[in-house]
């Protein structure tokens, strides 16, 4: 390719799509340079949030003005549904950046390298959840996989951690594999890789749909479905607290932004086979949280439950839901992750911050009595709960209004009914944590005092702005963003 | 801003206002509160004595847009009171003063808290009764569970963490249920306005409204509860403090009945006639069942929490009764339940308080060392039983002579009901009250001071005024009750059409054959 088709290429339209990307990019090659020059680290943290700000600045522009078509000779579409996701994955790295200040302690030497690697992440799912293009997506997974196996394994000092970060990487990698495998067969039997043209020619063959069937696999994997989830207990427990808030909400908001692209490749008669591998995860996520008394064991399963509830709405897609021409079902998935984002990042985030001061945070009986101890804590670990459990006045409750109405306009009542009565389950382990800060009595013995945390603290309060504001003002959420 | 949204959104104002109060001004923090319900009191009073009785639609109606669900269904924030709703309006409000001024007694740890739970409850709870929008009205259905959760939760008795979680999880099974039955009614009416829902809902056929009326009524018949739900109201009760107890009894469970009534049998008219045997039945078995499960009681609380299922099985054996003597008898009914077994929940906490127990073997003699609680205790339970004159007779009396005309066996059955409630409720007042003081711990008990005896006196009041002079009740509620009743007609006489319809064509198929 010479310089004159790269440039006719890279056109206005094409820098205006591809600008949160190379903001980000701008990002880390900036926090890279700080690394080297010791005078600038006091800038980091600035850099750091100044380039997702600007970002999420760039997303705004193209969500008041979407770019119509795929750009790049068609591999990368800047419309508003891939902006409405990048701005979902920015605010997931945000959080997670903002809570993992201070948190760790041995490896705090290499924080500079820990910015650079959670900067990168965005770039990834941004590039998943627009990629026009087979490859591209590959490229965006990768982007987003391999920081994130470094970031899982973070605190070498703490032997979870390495296991958690070798698991996701074997499992991660085996994922990859399965995805190329796909595409590969998909390839062979269309001879494309680029979306818009599958769109016309559609996945009928048998080979054609082992490579779909090898493609969503992979994406079940990142995305936490059952049965690709036997990895998120054992890597979510693991890994530093930071870690997991991002991984717990961006990536599965990537995997989810193109699974719901690519569901036009399905037979029509699989809906009722996505619905039912929805139930099944959201009871593997519920059944398999409510015996756990380690609290981020127990958002693990919480965030496989939380898949199996998105999942209905690629069910509900696929059957037809008569309003999926006025994006609903997109919206109902934006507006379900993007409070998802806020409720566990903010969730997963206050365990950092009690994890980090010394609170042993890890069962959930430890947080006995905390109402008393760090009363603002608790009332937003208790909102994020709710909000988790979809009570009212929550973000979580007009997320799973919106994703239920998909599945029972589309007409898929049962599963929509039976996943209702699992999230009765849910409320029973998210009550156990309110309980226990709440009702039972502090234990035993001398409760570590609290550190004073800037970030953290800025960053619970803007969470539970958040997932409250998405519970009251939904009108202002889906007229301007969703 | 409108009365309406004042009177709702005034207590969520004040618990705001409490967050910023140190926890430990208990008295500044009793203040605010009893300020703050008192007010919206005197507010709910005013929207009652403005009310218009002639007018049958929604009153003081205040509309906004909300926001726009997919499909162009715009969700309004929308309230307005009516003659179903006026009353349990005016019954949340005059009760909340009441209940704060009985707190020093027994919330003593945690004030700060406690009070705003009190006030956000009180918002939700009025907010169910006024929303006229079905998105708005499950908003404040499911966000009123919380802070009886909470108060359940910190200030209960021992075995408070179990009855929590069971009313919690009992009641929100239930609700999810309804969500996704709401979900399904909003799609298919393509609106949420609760009045254009009945509209839509009264005029689609039978198959439709009865998944739908399913789906509504299996929340509320929990709520309530109905018989085979009722587990969670016996624990709840007994664990909870006594405030608790008496927003439990006196206002959560009429949002059951409540919604029995408007999303039960007033939008799906013709399915809550297919089920009216069943739940005329089920009510009947909850008020001997709970009759029963009274007499065994030995703590008097929990033989309270069990004549409550008793009373509520009145209320919803009048309401599918399905004709005007049994639906305003129930509607009165409800106000009258929550006014006694409140009133009997209080004195029960009174005596609780100072003898710190509630076995009814550990008493006796009461009325000769504490006269004035013996007054009122007599007072509150004539009431319950039903004694002429009091408020109790009127809504029992036109629930049984309602479910007379609908099915004389059943209301035969009820009437058991009245008997065995008479027996289990004098037989607790003797064994309180009268004969020898066996106990030495009992002589010494102080009589009701004067704040106990001023928060019980408007209650009293109520209940002699409704026994006189139910028609000022009664009549407020009459013209929503026959709209109701006339969609009842109609569409009982859709079912005898479809019914000869059906009938003139099974021979001709015959003949064809």
């Amino acid at each position: 390719m010479n310089f004159e088709t790269l440039r006719t290429m890279f056109d206005g339209e094409a820098a205006r799509a591809t600008s949160p990307l190379l903001t980000l990019t701008v990002g880390v090659l900036l926090l890279l340079l700080i690394e080297v020059l010791p005078a600038l680290a006091r800038v980091r943290q600035l850099v750091f949030a100044g380039t997702i700000l600007s970002a999420a600045w760039c997303e705004l522009l193209i969500l008041r003005n979407p770019i119509p078509a795929a750009v790049l000779d068609g591999t990368y579409l800047a419309d508003k549904t891939s902006a409405g996701w990048g701005l979902i994955f920015l605010a997931s790295a945000l959080i997670a950046w903002a809570f993992a200040q201070r948190y760790y302690r041995a490896s705090r030497a290499f924080i500079g390298e820990h910015d650079v690697l959670v900067l990168c992440t965005p770039i990834g799912m941004m590039m998943m959840a627009g990629a026009e293009n087979l490859i591209v997506f590959f490229i965006g997974l990768e982007l987003l996989s391999v920081p994130l196996y470094c970031l899982a394994a973070f605190r070498r000092e703490r032997n979870d951690s390495v296991e958690a970060g070798i698991k996701y990487f074997v499992l991660g990698a085996f994922a990859a594999a399965l995805f190329l495998y796909g595409a590969a067969l998909l390839y062979t039997a269309t001879g494309t890789v680029s979306l818009a043209e599958l769109r016309g020619v559609g996945a009928h063959s048998g080979v054609a749909l082992c490579g779909v069937a090898l493609i969503t696999a992979s994406l079940f994997f990142k995305a936490s479905v059952f049965p690709f989830h036997f990895w998120v207990p054992d890597v979510y427990q693991g890994s530093p607290t930071p870690v997991t808030a991002l991984m717990a909400t961006g990536t599965k908001a990537a995997a989810f932004a193109f699974l719901i692209k690519i569901t036009f490749l399905f037979p029509s008669g699989a809906a009722p086979v996505i619905g039912a591998i929805a139930v099944l995860t959201m009871a593997a996520g519920n059944l398999g949280a409510l015996v756990q008394d380690n609290l981020k064991r127990m958002l693990a399963y919480s965030g496989i439950a939380h898949a199996g509830t998105l999942l209905l709405v690629v069910a509900g897609g696929l059957a037809g839901d008569p309003l999926a021409a006025d994006g609903a079902v997109v919206q109902a998935a934006l507006y379900y992750m993007a409070a998802y984002v806020f409720t566990a990042g903010g969730a997963f985030g206050l365990i950092a911050w009690l994890e980090a001061d010394g609170e042993r945070f890890t069962q959930i009986d430890a947080l006995r009595g905390l109402a008393l101890r760090r009363p603002k804590s608790a009332a937003a670990l208790a909102l994020f709960m709710l909000s988790l459990g979809g009570i009212p006045a929550t973000g979580g409750f007009l997320g799973k209004w919106l994703v239920f109405s998909v599945a029972v306009r589309a007409g898929l009542v049962p599963f929509a009914v039976i996943g209702i009565l699992l999230s009765v389950v849910a409320l029973a382990y998210y009550l156990r944590v309110v309980v226990a800060m709440y009702m039972q009595p502090e234990p035993e013995g001398q409760a570590p005092p609290m550190t004073r945390r800037t970030s953290a603290a800025v960053a619970t309060a803007i969470c539970a702005g958040m997932v409250v504001a998405l519970g009251v003002l939904p009108g202002f959420f889906m007229d301007r963003l969703f | 801003m409108s009365w309406l949204a004042l009177i709702t959104f005034l207590p969520l104002a004040g618990a705001l206002l409490l967050t910023i109060v140190p926890g430990d001004r208990t008295t500044l923090l009793r203040g605010i509160t009893f300020g703050v319900t008192l007010v919206v009191a005197a507010m709910g009073l005013a929207v009652w004595s403005s009310f218009d009785s002639a007018l049958a639609t929604a009153q003081f109606v205040t509309e906004r847009e909300w926001f726009t669900l997919p499909g162009g269904t715009v969700v309004h924030f929308k309230l307005g009171v009516d003659g179903i709703s006026i009353l349990l309006v005016t019954l949340t409000t005059v009760l909340l003063p009441i209940v704060v001024l009985s707190t020093p007694g027994h919330i003593r740890i945690r004030v700060k808290e406690f009070m705003i739970w009190l006030l956000v409850m009180e918002t939700g709870m009025l907010g169910v009764f006024l929303a006229l929008d079905l998105v708005f009205f499950y908003f404040f259905w499911e966000i009123s569970l919380v802070p009886l959760y909470f108060i359940l939760g910190i200030w209960g008795g021992e075995r408070r963490l179990y009855a929590t979680i069971k009313f919690f999880l009992y009641t929100v099974a239930g609700s999810l249920v309804m969500l996704i039955a709401a979900i399904a009614l909003i799609y298919r009416a393509e609106s949420s306005d609760i009045l254009e829902l009945t509209e839509w809902a009264a005029a689609s056929d039978l198959h439709v409204q009865g998944w739908l009326f399913a789906g509504f009524a299996l929340a509320f018949a929990i709520k309530v509860p109905l018989l085979p739900f009722h587990t969670w109201l016996a624990d709840a009760h007994t664990e909870a403090p006594t405030s608790g107890s008496v927003l439990l009894a006196g206002v959560l469970l009429k949002m059951g009945t409540y919604g029995l009534l408007r999303f039960g049998v007033a939008m799906f008219p013709a399915a809550a006639i297919e089920a009216a045997p069943l739940f005329m039945v089920l009510g009947t078995l909850g008020i001997v069942y709970g009759a029963f499960l009274a007499m065994a009681q030995t703590d008097i609380k929990r033989l309270i929490a069990c004549s409550s299922i008793s009373h509520l099985g009145f209320v919803v054996l009048g309401l599918f009764a399905l004709n005007q003597a049994g639906i305003r008898g129930s509607v009165l009914q409800m106000v009258n339940h929550g006014l006694s077994t409140g009133l009997l929940f209080l004195l029960v906490g009174m005596i609780y308080e100072r003898r710190h127990t509630r076995a009814l073997h550990d008493f006796g003699g009461l009325a000769a060392v504490m006269p004035v609680f013996a007054f009122f205790f007599v007072i509150a339970m004539l009431s319950s039983v039903g004694l002429p004159g009091l408020n109790g007779f009127v809504g029992e009396w036109l629930i049984l002579l309602g479910s007379f005309q609908a099915s004389p066996w059943l209301a035969a059955f009820a009437v058991l009901g009245v008997i065995f409630g008479a027996v289990y409720l004098l037989m607790a007042t003797r064994k309180l009250l009268f004969g020898p003081v066996v106990h030495a711990e009992n002589r010494t008990l102080t009589d009701l001071n004067g704040r106990e005896i001023g928060l019980m006196v408007p209650v009293v009041l109520l209940c002699l005024w409704i026994g006189v002079q139910p028609n000022a009740f009664l009549d407020k509620t009459s013209a929503s009750i026959d709209v109701v009743l006339e969609r009842l007609d109609e569409a009982r006489a859709d079912q005898r059409v479809g019914r000869a319809v059906e009938q003139d064509r099974a021979p001709e198929g015959a003949e064809s054959r």
